[in-house]
């Protein structure tokens, strides 16, 4: 299923599978200004950080057929966050490219207090929408540098007249 | 519950490694002193469905490659979503298709002989079934109910146990005289396992 997880549509809440991924992506000092308060108290791991590798499939135009396009190394962890009770739903989940264990781990902190409404608003605008501008920002870089290398192809167009027959001709 | 529902999940073992690790010394101490009932220990936040000594077990022995049959009272529990989130493990809904089977005390198990039997070439390929029993005692006066004789029982043993299906005792011949084939079974109690491999030989003790 192809989700294009970067354009919200405006009246669309935000789902917690699209801030997952926006976590995903955030550069860790930024995950570690934004969640300090939460950090101090260990949480209690329901699954402690691991890392291993996954397979990457893609399709050709996100149209085509799926094909395995490479392995990934991905750290993944599940936390409940310390001193919420059994049944309180602070569980934060992180799936995260690479082998930061921490950085897994800031994700699924930050994942767990999204859930929390309280907590949600502030979030928003301390963490999330940093994120976001630290994507866009570096979707342009990526964008600039990549057109730095464009070729632009253009075909000399005949000319017009005879010229050609005649040469044939000859 | 849905498998996607962590709000009351617990954590598997607390060194992932060392906790199934001592875990499957256990069965495997268990299986080879068939009818002897070993405490189990380990550190894991069990369930609430199922007894605990079942659910450390399965989380023990399961891995991603294994299927899984939960009788009605554990699927849809609390219990398939701890087994699957720590394990991987595939649910299945078919117990003729599960490598393993967990069924819960009070709830019917199937015949032994429905679930998978193995071949003659490949008799690893059979079922092994966890079933939940209300109270186990392999020694004592009160505990000659059976009398259990094969590998690993030095003369013969007595077990008792109580929760289980009726006509278990036919069954069990059936299943002993299927050998090389045949399923394994655990008996667990809430702290406590004993284990009966397909090569053990029941009798109702004297006196009953």
């Amino acid at each position: 299923m192809f989700h294009a997880f970067d354009n919200l549509a405006p009246n669309k809440a935000l789902g917690r599978a699209d801030w997952m991924a926006l976590l995903s992506r955030a550069p860790p000092d930024l995950l570690e200004c934004a969640l300090a308060n939460h950090l101090i108290a260990a949480p209690q791991w329901l699954r402690a950080p691991e890392t291993g590798l996954m397979m990457v499939q893609g399709r050709a135009g996100a149209t085509g057929e799926r094909f395995n396009l490479g392995e990934v190394t991905v750290t993944r962890c599940a936390l409940r966050m310390s001193g919420a009770k059994l049944d309180a739903a602070l569980v934060g989940v992180a799936y995260v490219l690479g082998r930061s264990h921490r950085r897994a781990r800031l994700a699924a902190v930050a994942d767990a207090l999204l859930q929390d409404g309280a907590q949600h608003a502030l979030l928003e605008t301390t963490l999330l929408s940093p994120i976001r501008k630290h994507l866009a920002l570096q979707s342009k870089q990526r964008h600039a540098r990549a057109q730095t290398t464009k070729v632009e192809f253009f075909t000399v167009a005949r000319e017009a007249g005879d010229a050609g027959d005649d040469e044939e001709n000859q | 519950m849905t498998p996607h529902d962590l709000s009351a999940l617990g954590a598997g073992f607390s060194n992932e490694a060392l906790g199934s690790q001592a875990v499957f010394r256990t069965a495997l101490q268990s299986m080879s002193h068939p009818g002897r009932c070993i405490n189990l220990d380990h550190d894991a936040q069990v369930p609430k469905s199922g007894h605990p000594a079942s659910a450390a077990l399965l989380l023990a022995l399961l891995d991603a490659d294994c299927t899984l049959w939960l009788s009605p009272k554990l699927a849809h529990s609390d219990a398939a979503v701890w087994l699957h989130f720590h394990t991987g493990c595939r649910l299945v809904d078919d117990f003729t298709q599960a490598q393993f089977a967990w069924v819960a005390a009070g709830d019917t198990s199937p015949a032994l002989d429905t679930f998978a039997q193995g071949t003659d070439a490949f008799p690893d390929q059979s079922a092994t079934c966890v079933l939940d029993v209300l109270a186990l005692q392999s020694s004592g006066h009160d505990a000659a109910d059976w009398t259990l004789t094969g590998p690993g029982i030095s003369g013969s043993t007595v077990l008792k146990a109580e929760g289980l299906a009726p006509d278990f005792l036919t069954q069990w011949a059936a299943n002993h005289a299927r050998f090389p084939r045949g399923v394994d079974v655990f008996l667990t109690t809430r702290q406590q396992v004993a284990s009966l491999p397909r090569t053990t030989h029941i009798e109702l003790a004297r006196g009953n």
